[in-house]
């Protein structure tokens, strides 16, 4: 009973966290995560936005119309011109790619963040196809960043794997972070003792 | 080419030789280049002639300018703007100050001229950092790690096991006549840098980072120089008593691990190794650091059901990201280094018999 209580306690905390975060109240790291791992979440978060953008009077969606699911299940059926081969990871060794998550900091601070690695997926997704077989128009650009999901733009459609993608940004991330705290903690490291070392060799 | 050459005839046998060496290819491109090479030389030479020749009696070695330049770095006043360019980013401004006061204190200010800022206060061998949204504190160091590699400017001669320095000759940077240097590692393993050191004073005056296709990575150009007989008034207003107290950093117990790096760069060697969470996931890994003074090099090492998933080779700024799975480990290399010596190192990770 009690694990139940808990349960549904962390459950409320959660919602609170989701529409705070909708609102641009919080800084949504936290809620990120639970997003991603909880299909409830997910869901909801879903709802929210149907709910919120018909309130807003901007819905051409229909609230049971899932946009993202079935533009993504369109894009299943669909040839892959489209849909971008995930073995091309494995055959091009060298890939070289910007990973651009803001960072100004000091001397210790990690930096990097769940959201950033957000929009990295996306873009990971779109790099174009090696082999497209019948370009005719001049060859599409990768588009920057984050632009609203809709029809047209159907390149930027996040895929069924997002998760995947994203977790596996969120490890390379985590990495680089870590290396960068590294060198800095490195550095003040050896300046301690390069310090002790030359106040040796000063002395007559 | 005669002026050219004659900055560098005491240099010692090795140097020469070497220096000969890259004169051989140095030429083809000086030719292609003469038309705007001449005309920067005559403009720039004209007016500043006498001062150099009065402070500069005889010709320096590569080694007296790295000399002159730490020398000036940690007993002058001065003031100096410089920004930092990297490809595809926007330039980075910071203000860097230094002073020593008259009680025989260095101070040293650097300050990130955009956005919020940043600024890390020295004084003597304890750094302060202010930065927004993160409480104000201390570390025990005698040099601010700023833009410029703080080995280069402060300890070049640790540089010598790994990398080659080289006189190239003179040329113009930030409007005054400057000595260039190449550094090129030994064995051709890491990035290579060109340094400009300025002639009157020997302070850096900009900082190329290139690939091994001699491609640009990173610039560090300074925009404005002084050099003053009193310490800038700005240090005189710091509250020293007011600086948050340094931190403590314990130092990590070696941890033995089952692996090693059997290849590594010349003059890279291992400057720690232990086990430990990532701060963002939690993961644990197994890491060693290796270093040369210039770069730092990590290697990762985790169990395969916890790891990144596929192989991926990237770059984030100037790190190269490798990560490869063999069987049951996957490994990470992170650091300023070509993609293939990334590669070299993650492949010749080979298992030892001790068991952690």
């Amino acid at each position: 009973m009690i694990k139940n209580d808990l349960e549904v306690n962390i459950m409320t905390q959660q919602q609170e966290k989701l529409s705070a975060f909708m609102d641009g109240e919080i800084d949504g790291n936290e809620i990120i995560d639970a997003i991603k791992t909880d299909d409830e979440m997910q869901a909801k978060w879903q709802r929210y936005h149907v709910i919120r953008s018909a309130m807003r009077k901007e819905a051409s969606v229909a609230p049971q119309l899932d946009i993202t699911a079935s533009v993504a299940a369109a894009l299943e059926s669909e040839p892959a011109i489209l849909a971008p081969k995930t073995a091309r990871w494995k055959s091009i060794p060298i890939l070289s790619n910007v990973v651009p998550f803001a960072k100004q900091s000091g001397q210790f601070a990690v930096a990097a963040s769940v959201a950033l690695a957000m929009v990295l997926g996306v873009q990971f997704m779109n790099q174009p196809a090696p082999t497209e077989p019948f370009t005719t128009a001049p060859t599409p650009t990768i588009q920057g960043g984050l632009s609203p999901v809709s029809l047209e733009q159907t390149r930027e459609v996040p895929r069924n794997d997002m998760g995947e993608v994203l977790e596996r940004n969120r490890k390379i991330n985590a990495l680089i972070a870590d290396h960068e705290q590294q060198v800095r903690l490195q550095q003040a490291q050896d300046n301690n003792s390069a310090d002790e070392a030359e106040e040796q060799d000063d002395r007559p | 080419m005669s002026k050219f050459s004659a900055f560098n005839v005491p240099a010692p046998p090795r140097l020469v030789r070497v220096f000969l060496n890259q004169l051989k290819c140095s030429t083809i491109l000086v030719c292609l280049a003469i038309p705007n090479f001449s005309h920067a030389q005559e403009s720039a030479e004209e007016p500043v002639e006498p001062s150099t020749t009065a402070a500069v009696p005889q010709p320096l070695t590569t080694w007296d300018w790295l000399r002159r330049m730490t020398h000036v770095l940690t007993n002058s006043n001065f003031q100096v703007a410089l920004v930092q360019s990297r490809a595809g980013n926007e330039t980075v401004p910071y203000l860097w100050r230094h002073a020593v006061l008259d009680d025989g204190t260095h101070m040293e200010q650097l300050n990130l001229q955009n956005g919020p800022g940043q600024e890390h206060i020295r004084v003597n061998d304890i750094v302060s950092v202010f930065e927004p949204d993160v409480t104000p504190y201390s570390l025990r160091s005698n040099i601010i790690d700023g833009p410029l590699p703080s080995e280069l400017l402060y300890y070049p001669e640790r540089l010598k096991p790994s990398y080659e320095f080289v006189s190239v000759g003179r040329a113009r940077v930030a409007g005054r006549p400057a000595q260039q240097i190449r550094i090129v590692s030994r064995d051709n393993s890491r990035f290579s840098y060109q340094l400009w050191l300025d002639e009157a004073s020997g302070m850096p005056l900009k900082l190329n980072m290139l690939d091994l296709q001699g491609a640009l990575l990173q610039q560090i150009q300074v925009t404005s120089l002084v050099i003053a007989e009193v310490p800038h008034p700005y240090f005189s207003r710091i509250n020293q008593e007011l600086l948050p107290h340094p931190m403590e950093i314990a130092s990590q117990p070696l941890r033995e691990h089952g692996w090693e790096v059997e290849y590594l760069p010349v003059g890279m060697r291992e400057v720690r190794r232990d086990i430990r969470r990532l701060a963002l996931t939690g993961q644990v890994v197994e890491y060693k650091m290796f270093s040369d003074g210039l770069v730092d090099v990590s290697v990762y090492v985790q169990p395969v059901s916890e790891a990144v998933g596929s192989d991926a080779a990237l770059r984030h700024e100037l790190n190269t990201f490798l990560t490869l799975t063999d069987g049951n480990a996957q490994v990470t290399v992170v650091g300023e280094v070509p993609l293939q010596t990334a590669n070299a190192i993650a492949t010749s990770l080979t298992l030892t018999s001790v068991n952690p």
